[in-house]
C-alpha cells in the first residue's frame, strides 16, 4: 500500500478554495437583493432566497482537512497473467462529508484494470473512507506503476473544492511466468564433489555405472557378492560420483526486438529472455545447483551464485529490472570477460544474436574452454519495420547473414538452440557434456 | 481549416464514445431546468417570436459548458426576462411563476455546480447524485415556503410590498455579508 497522500497545499495557499458556483451564488444573491430593494420588488428578493438558503445550508460547517488517498495493489506477489486487486481509498478526516470526490488514476499499460482509464465519482462520509475497486490482471513481467492517483473533492454543495490531492505511484512487481523447463541431461562439469547430478566421472555416488573387478582401494561395501560368487572373482559395483554445478545465465540485453504482447500475446526478445531465464533458474535451483545471472550489456548487472529458494526469489526480483541496455562501449573487452565465468560453470547465454558483440562473446567463451550453450531468443518472424521498397530485401540479407553467424558459431563448437520450453537444452547439453568428458587442452 | 474541423469532429466523436450516462443526465437536467426557467420568465410574445432561438441557445449553454460563466449569464437572462415581463408587458406577479422560476433557476445552478465537478466520462455512484438532488430539493422546499409566506404577507399588507422588500432585502444583505466575512476569515486561517 502506498503512503497516504501528502497535503495538497504545500506552499500554494489554502487546500479548500471557493468554486465558481460560490461566486455565482454571492453575485446573484447580492444582485437580486439590490434590485429587489431598489425596485421595491419582493419577488426579486424571493428569487434570491434559494441561493441564500442553499449557501447557508452548504456552508454551515466548513471543511478543514484535505482528504487522504492511498493505493493498494492487493497481492504482494503477482505473476504475469495473474489477478491484480487494486484499490484506491479516499479517507475523510474532516468534520463534514465530502459530497463529491473525483478520483482518477493512471496505470501502466501492462496492468489491465477495469475502467482504470475513467474517473470515479464517489461520496465519502464524515470521518470515514470509501474505496474504488480496480480488479484486473497483470499482462507482463516487470515493475509497473499503479498511479499516480489524483483526487479532487467538492464539499458544501459544490461551493468549496479542495485542490487536487496527488499520491505518488505504487510500484507493482509482476514476476515472469516460468515456462515449463526440464533438462534431464547431465551437467557437463561440476564444481563440487557432492550434489544432485550424476557426473560422467566414476566415484562415490548413488548412480550405478557398472560392475568391474575389485582393485586396491575399493571399499568392501562396494563388493557385488552375487557377481563375485558367479565369477569366483571379487567384483565391485562402480558408481558415478554425485556433483553439484554452477549455472551462469548470461542475458544479452544489448537490444530489444519484436513486439511484446504480454503473457498471452507475442513475445519480444526480452520477454523470451526473462521467462527462459526464470524457468532455467527455477529448474537448476530446485535441483540444488548454484545459479548466477549476469547481463551482457553496458551496465553488466550481476547476481552472485547461490542456491535454494531464497536465490530463486532473488533471481525473480533481479529479472524485473532487465531493460534493453545497448551502450556504445564494447562490453566484451571492457566489462565482460571470460575471467568473470567460473571454469566449471555451465554458461547459458540467452541472446537474439542481433549484435555482433554477442557472437564475439560466445566465440570467446568457447575459445577459453567454458561450457557454453546459446539459446536463441529472437522471435519467429521478427523483422525490421517497413521503411521503403528495399526493406524486404535488406531483411532477407540480414537473415542470411544471421544464419551465417549461427553456422560459424556451431563450427566453433557453440551449440545454439531456439527456446522452446521443456527439454529445450537437452540435446545441446548432451553435446556439451560429451565435449566436457574429453580431455581439455587449456 | 479542414484539419481543425477534422480534429474537432474527432474530438466530439471521442467524447461521445466515452461519455457515461449519469453525467449526461445531469447535463440534461441543467438544460431542462434553464429552458423551462426561460420559458416561464420571458414574455410569451418574445419566446414565441424570433428571440426564441438565441434565448434557448443561451439556456442550453451551461449544459454544454458547465465550467464556464454560462450559468451566471443564463440566470441573469432569466431575471432580465422576468423583470421585462412584469414591467413592460404588465404581467402580474403570479405565485406559481415566482415559485417556478426560483426553483428552476436554483436547480439549474446547483446541477451546473455538480456537472462542473463531474467529468463527462466518470463512473458515478448513484448516491452522489441522489444526495445532491435531495439537498437541492430541500432548499427549494424551504425557499418555496418562504416565498408563499412572503407573497401572502405582501397581499395581506396591501401595498406594503416596498417595506417588506426592504426588510427582507436588508436581512438578506446582512446574511450575505456574514457569509462573505466568514469565508474571508477562513481564507486567512487556511
Amino acid at each position: 500500500m502506498s503512503d497516504p497522500s501528502p497535503s495538497p497545499d504545500e506552499g500554494s495557499g489554502p487546500a479548500w478554495v471557493p468554486t465558481r458556483a460560490l461566486g455565482r451564488t454571492v453575485l446573484l444573491t447580492g444582485l437580486l437583493l439590490v434590485l429587489g430593494v431598489a425596485l421595491g420588488r419582493v419577488d426579486l428578493v424571493l428569487l434570491a432566497a434559494p441561493f441564500a438558503i442553499g449557501a447557508a445550508v452548504g456552508l454551515r460547517r466548513m471543511p478543514r482537512s484535505a482528504p487522504e488517498v492511498t493505493i493498494d495493489s492487493g497481492d504482494e506477489y503477482v505473476v504475469e497473467g495473474g489477478r491484480v486487486d487494486a484499490a484506491l481509498t479516499v479517507s475523510n478526516p474532516d468534520v463534514i462529508a465530502y459530497d463529491l470526490v473525483v478520483v482518477r488514476t493512471r496505470t501502466s499499460s501492462w496492468l489491465r484494470l477495469e475502467q482504470s482509464d475513467r474517473p470515479f465519482a464517489i461520496t465519502v462520509p464524515v470521518d470515514g473512507w470509501a474505496a474504488v475497486e480496480l480488479p484486473g490482471e497483470a499482462l507482463r513481467w516487470g515493475r509497473h506503476d499503479l498511479g499516480p492517483v489524483a483526487a479532487r473533492v467538492a464539499a458544501c454543495g459544490g461551493l468549496l473544492a479542495c485542490r487536487p490531492v496527488v499520491t505518488s505511484p505504487l510500484g507493482v512487481r509482476v514476476y515472469p511466468e516460468t515456462e515449463p523447463f526440464a533438462a534431464v541431461e547431465a551437467m557437463p562439469a561440476a564444481a563440487g564433489l557432492v550434489g544432485n547430478h550424476r557426473s560422467r566421472r566414476p566415484g562415490e555416488g548413488g548412480e550405478l555405472a557398472g560392475v568391474r573387478p575389485f582393485a586396491p582401494g575399493d571399499r568392501l561395501r562396494r563388493i557385488d557378492w552375487r557377481v563375485s560368487l558367479r565369477t569366483r572373482d571379487l567384483h565391485v559395483a562402480a558408481t558415478l560420483s554425485d556433483r553439484d554445478a554452477e549455472v551462469l545465465l548470461l542475458l544479452d540485453v544489448l537490444g530489444e526486438a519484436g513486439t511484446s504482447g504480454g503473457v498471452r500475446g507475442s513475445a519480444s526478445v526480452l520477454d523470451t529472455t526473462v521467462r527462459a531465464a526464470a524457468a532455467i533458474a527455477e529448474h537448476y535451483l530446485k535441483g540444488g545447483d548454484r545459479v548466477s545471472l549476469m547481463e551482457f550489456g553496458a551496465g553488466s548487472r550481476r547476481l552472485r551464485a547461490a542456491t535454494g529458494r531464497r536465490q530463486y526469489l532473488t533471481v525473480l526480483e533481479w529479472l524485473l529490472d532487465v531493460r534493453p541496455d545497448p551502450g556504445d562501449e564494447m562490453p566484451v573487452d571492457t566489462v565482460f570477460g571470460a575471467h568473470h565465468v567460473s571454469p566449471d560453470a555451465l554458461v547459458v547465454v540467452l541472446t537474439p544474436l542481433l549484435d555482433p558483440r554477442a557472437a564475439d562473446m560466445l566465440a570467446q567463451l568457447t575459445q577459453v574452454g567454458r561450457y557454453t550453450v546459446a539459446v536463441d531468443t529472437l522471435p519467429t518472424g521478427a523483422a525490421p519495420p517497413q521503411r521503403g521498397e528495399w526493406t524486404e530485401l535488406a531483411t532477407r540479407l540480414w537473415r542470411i547473414e544471421r544464419e551465417n553467424v549461427l553456422g560459424r558459431l556451431r563450427e566453433h563448437g557453440v551449440p545454439v538452440v531456439s527456446w522452446a520450453g521443456t527439454g529445450s537444452l537437452d540435446l545441446v547439453l548432451q553435446d556439451v557434456a560429451r565435449l566436457a568428458s574429453a580431455p581439455r587442452g587449456r | 481549416m479542414r484539419k481543425t474541423l477534422d480534429q474537432w469532429i474527432e474530438r466530439a466523436r471521442r467524447v461521445l464514445d466515452r461519455a457515461t450516462l449519469v453525467p449526461f443526465l445531469v447535463r440534461c437536467g441543467i438544460a431542462v431546468a434553464f429552458v423551462l426557467a426561460v420559458s416561464v420568465a420571458w414574455p410569451v410574445e418574445l419566446i414565441a417570436g424570433r428571440f426564441a432561438l438565441p434565448l434557448y441557445a443561451v439556456a442550453l449553454w451551461p449544459a454544454i459548458a458547465p465550467r464556464g460563466r454560462g450559468a451566471t449569464i443564463t440566470v441573469l437572462l432569466v431575471v432580465a426576462g422576468w423583470i421585462a415581463d412584469t414591467t413592460w408587458f404588465d404581467q402580474r406577479v403570479a405565485l406559481w411563476r415566482v415559485l417556478g422560476i426560483a426553483a428552476l433557476v436554483y436547480i439549474g445552478h446547483t446541477l451546473t455546480a455538480l456537472a462542473a465537478a463531474l467529468p463527462y466520462d466518470a463512473m458515478v455512484n448513484l448516491d452522489v447524485v441522489t444526495t445532491w438532488i435531495g439537498r437541492a430539493l430541500a432548499v427549494v422546499l424551504i425557499s418555496s415556503v418562504l416565498t408563499v409566506i412572503a407573497l401572502g404577507l405582501t397581499s395581506a399588507l396591501a401595498g406594503g410590498a416596498f417595506v417588506l422588500a426592504t426588510l427582507v432585502g436588508l436581512a438578506g444583505a446582512v446574511g450575505a455579508t456574514m457569509l462573505l466575512a466568514r469565508l474571508l476569515r477562513r481564507g486567512d486561517v487556511g
